[in-house]
């Protein structure tokens, strides 16, 4: 799997987190813009979904990513990942031990969210293929997670790892751009890919700050 | 995976350790053991499922996990047990393996024989009593499905919902192979009295 993540999509892209309010809406309206432009990381987080729609939900969304080369990530369930046919799966800090999803599911794509620096070398050792690091700047979003860790804090966790890290957290594409000067692979949002009609638009003004 | 010959399957509260009530539930002749909390973390799930699996393996009891497949997986549980909003069983048994168990809700014939074609080894049938250890907005089914399902499907019948020892007979003769309850032992002041009790009125 080595070979394959040096080719991961730098825009890593979040689902809303609303498709249990707003079914089979905004997250297929998403993949379909994706087609036309990708490639990305495009995360299902939906938790607010019961397994057999977020597996319904995934199973529709993979080929309409596969088109653009794009890659479907299952948060937290990697039995979803597996069954839909995803890449892989992303796991929040409090999942299952990323060790034991590794050996369990040795196919799929397996990243971590992280906070702190600690965390993002400990799971760099427990084997993920990559990492989420936030927030980096302030954010509504991610203010459960605390203050926001700056981009020093960003460039000592990529300093500290040998996986790819994308950068979370209050992110623009201007800001993209300091967050690659500091070492992160990519870059990570939900915010401003929500609206679907604008999201080729949204994705080229990204792509501009960021390496091909 | 063999289930056992009637037998009492004790399913996690919300407010018990689960753990705990594992080693209780077993000490009371507990075969079959289920952990489901639906608001635990992914690693909450995984720490207590490795130690229940562990204590169930003393006890010589089944362990299952409920919905989460990839827990199951992850720490090799016995089996699982899926609801109908949980990933469809066929799904899971492909990426489960023959070997292990796989119980399905049904609320009646229609569902239990979907379950039977995707799979499972066995139909946990409910509510048969009136239940409030889950929103229920549909009247109790009765003891009567149960033979339905039985002789229909022919998969071994767990009965679920409202099961105490008034009316462990009433499911037992109606043709269940075991019952699975939450409340009527996570809920007792002494759980491994409690247990103990319906597995002996599972005999009778």
């Amino acid at each position: 799997m080595k070979a394959q993540i040096q080719h991961l999509p730098r825009l890593f892209i979040v689902s809303s987190g609303r498709e249990h309010i707003d079914a089979w809406g905004l997250a297929m309206q998403q993949a379909t813009a994706i087609s036309k432009s990708g490639p990305v990381m495009f995360q299902l987080r939906e938790k607010g979904l019961e397994a057999a729609q977020l597996y319904n939900i995934a199973c529709r969304l993979r080929p309409l990513l596969d088109t653009s080369g794009s890659l479907l990530l299952v948060n937290e369930r990697a039995d979803v990942a597996l069954a839909s046919g995803a890449r892989g799966v992303h796991l929040p800090e409090s999942s299952c031990p990323a060790s034991s999803i590794r050996k369990a599911f040795p196919g799929l794509l397996a990243g971590q969210s992280v906070h702190r620096i600690g965390a993002a070398v400990d799971a760099w050792k427990s084997g993920v293929d990559y990492l989420l690091f936030g927030p980096v700047f302030a954010t509504p979003s991610k203010e459960r997670f605390g203050p926001p860790q700056g981009l020093e804090e960003l460039e000592k966790v990529c300093r500290s790892v040998s996986i790819p890290v994308f950068a979370v957290g209050g992110i623009t594409p201007e800001k993209s751009f300091a967050c690659i000067e500091k070492g992160a692979w990519g870059i990570a949002a939900m915010t401003p890919f929500l609206d679907a009609g604008s999201l080729p638009a949204t994705i080229d003004k990204f792509r501009c700050y960021l390496p091909s | 995976m063999k289930l056992p010959h009637r037998f009492l399957c004790v399913i996690t509260d919300d407010h018990r350790c689960p753990v705990e009530l594992a080693r209780l539930a077993l000490d009371g002749g507990a075969r079959m053991f289920q952990l489901r909390r639906k608001s635990a973390s992914g690693r909450e799930l995984f720490e207590w499922a490795v130690r229940i699996q562990e204590l169930c393996r003393q006890h010589e009891a089944l362990f299952i996990v409920n919905d989460r497949v990839d827990i199951a997986m992850a720490m090799h549980a016995d089996g699982v047990h899926l609801g109908q909003e949980d990933l469809p069983a066929a799904a899971a048994r492909a990426m489960l393996g023959p070997d292990a168990l796989i119980g399905v809700s049904a609320d009646g014939v229609n569902e239990a024989r979907r379950a039977l074609e995707d799979g499972a080894d066995y139909i946990g049938l409910g509510h048969i009593f009136p239940t409030y250890s889950k929103d229920k907005p549909d009247p109790p089914l009765g003891t009567s499905v149960i033979g339905e399902v039985k002789k229909v499907v022919g998969l071994p019948v767990v009965a679920i919902g409202g099961i105490g020892p008034d009316n462990v007979e009433e499911v037992m003769n109606a043709g269940a192979s075991g019952i699975a309850v939450i409340s009527a032992v996570s809920g007792a002041q002494n759980p491994t009295a409690a247990a103990r009790n319906l597995v002996r009125r599972i005999w009778q």
